[in-house]
């Protein structure tokens, strides 16, 4: 188990990077749960796991700089306790939800701990230390890779025994319960999406959105594009106006 | 910000730069080599979007990604500035509150190293570089947050859940495709245009969160009915007869009218301020206690 734990907290440590650095989004647990899949042999298992976090973790993004709940160590150890607890994918929820939540809090801690160093960097920008504040930035990173590490290992190193016994203790129902919890979590994210795009103008794509999807059953693929030729055929029109606008003020302005 | 009216912009955009001005340490506003820097090329504006990625290394409340932000601009801006004298103000100017989204940072360390190669004075920069986060701020949610992420997330998920490894290639695929295509690309047309590139994000800003939002909205439209998921399992005994809520009484009215009522509603309690913490709560309490009487 020690190797195992070994592998999913390096795996956390470079997801926590690039939850804030790089952005190539292998911190998602799409990509995250197949990886834990494959480090504690179970491909499929981490695959679908992985898929469900991503849903309940969809549209909850740093909007506007705010923390959501923490996407790597919800992912990485929601799929690694559903793993080695044999649990449903759904339940994997239960687990993910409230360590991501602690770990929301912590980082608030971090950053805040982190506020002092800049009083360094400004000295070595003073000193016109350009390499200085390289290597502070290395070593932020460090720290980052670090603080996720502990965190993604002391718990699947520690937790997974005890966590194997409250799953088999749990009745039914409750697993059932977080099942049905894990199906509603998307709604969060689509609602904070709203609340910044929910203007009355653009209510009618939204609907056309949802009926598409509910009557029609298209795949999301098909409902992006056709919006994205909604958007076209609106900036094409707002073209020719502002076309025909300029026309009209060049006819005064000598016909140009 | 499209969302935003321009007034609200613009009073935005001052407290920004009250609070960049805040932390100013400098009481020049001039370089004293005033003859235009080393031109920079092609590698070296690479070399500035590649460190662009760890932008929020040193993330803090204090200065957020100042530190982060001078790290990425350093190799050119010591190209640029050969005497510590000015090195040293340029490096106290960019160790300055700055905030912005991290994916379309690029554009602005762009525009900014065209005004340091061409010896702006300190509190030109300074502004440019303050009018510039607040709006690329408002693309990025809305391009990067809103669109592009739920859009190839979705498309992973609904493979992945099949068992399909094609599923996280093609979201890692399609997402960097974009998101590394326009971090180089607004890397050199920022640095192209230079500060004429201000006048061009001006116009576009506001059309291009338009058309982003269409776009996104009605993905999000189409993702609720697709992802949300609640179905009443409750079985009503009326005489003999037995009516299942989902079945007789709900899809008949319209599919998926459950997951957008419920949508709609958690919609409101975003809006009204209620926590996400608190939403969460509550949605595991709910579902639990619905399984527990079985009715969900």
């Amino acid at each position: 188990m020690l190797f195992e734990a070994l592998m999913i907290a390096i795996l956390a440590g470079v997801a926590g990077v690039d939850l804030f650095n790089g952005l190539t989004h292998i911190h998602r647990p799409i990509i995250t749960g197949p990886i834990v899949g494959l480090i504690l042999g179970d491909l499929e298992m981490g695959l679908i796991t992985g898929a469900s976090l991503e849903l309940v973790w969809m549209g909850m993004a740093p909007l506007a700089g705010a923390q959501p709940p923490n996407v790597v160590i919800g992912g990485i150890i929601g799929v690694a306790f559903a793993i080695l607890t044999q649990a449903e994918p759904q339940a994997a929820i239960g687990v993910a939800v409230p360590f991501a939540v602690a770990v929301q809090g912590l980082i608030t801690l971090l950053f805040t701990a982190m506020s002092p160093m800049m009083h360094r960097c400004d000295e070595l920008a003073e000193k016109a230390d350009w390499k200085g504040i390289d290597k502070i930035n290395y070593l932020a990173i460090g720290v980052l890779f670090s603080f996720y590490f502990i965190l993604a290992f002391l718990p699947i190193y520690f937790g997974a025994e005890q966590a194997k016994v409250v799953v088999e203790v749990a009745p039914q129902w409750v697993m059932n319960g977080l099942g049905v919890a894990g199906g509603l979590m998307p709604a969060i994210g689509f609602a904070m999406l709203m609340k910044i795009m929910f203007k009355q103008n653009y209510i009618p794509y939204f609907i056309a959105g949802f009926l598409a999807a509910a009557y029609l059953e298209l795949p999301v693929i098909a409902i992006a594009l056709v919006g994205i030729a909604i958007a076209m055929a609106d900036y094409f029109k707002s073209q020719q106006t502002v076309t025909q606008a300029t026309v009209q003020a060049g006819d005064v302005n000598d016909g140009i | 910000m499209a969302f935003n009216s321009e007034a609200a912009m613009s009073a935005k955009a001052k407290r920004m730069l009250n609070k960049a001005q805040e932390s100013s340490k400098l009481d020049v506003d001039e370089y004293q080599d005033q003859s235009p820097g080393e031109v920079l090329s092609r590698d070296d504006i690479n070399r500035m979007a590649v460190r662009s990625l760890a932008l929020q290394a040193s993330f803090n409340y204090e200065r957020m990604q100042a530190a982060g932000w001078l790290y990425g601009l350093n190799p050119a801006l010591r190209k640029i500035h050969k005497n510590d004298t000015d090195m040293s103000r340029s490096m106290q100017l960019h160790m300055e509150f700055f905030n912005t989204h991290p994916f379309l940072v690029s554009f602005i360390m762009g525009v900014v190293l065209a005004m340091e190669r061409s010896k702006e004075r300190l509190s030109v920069i300074r502004a440019i570089k303050v009018a510039m986060m607040g709006p690329l701020g408002g693309i990025g949610d809305a391009l990067f947050w809103l669109t592009l992420l739920p859009i190839c997330a979705a498309l992973g998920v609904s493979l992945a859940m099949e068992g399909s490894v094609l599923g996280p290639i093609l979201f890692l695929v399609l997402f960097n495709a974009v998101h590394f295509g326009l971090r180089f690309g607004l890397a050199h047309y920022g640095y192209n245009a230079g500060s004429r590139a201000i006048s061009a994000l001006k116009e576009h800003t506001q059309k291009f969160s338009h058309a982003a939002t269409i776009v996104g909205l009605t993905v999000v439209g189409g993702l609720i009915a697709t992802f949300v998921r609640l179905q009443m399992t409750a079985v009503v005994e009326v005489g003999k007869a037995s009516i299942s809520l989902q079945e007789d009484l709900f899809d008949p009215i319209m599919p998926k009218l459950l997951p957008l009522a419920f949508t709609m509603m958690i919609f409101y309690f975003v809006k009204k301020g209620v926590s996400p913490l608190k939403i969460i709560g509550g949605i595991v309490t709910m579902g639990l206690a619905g399984s527990y009487f079985g009715v969900l």
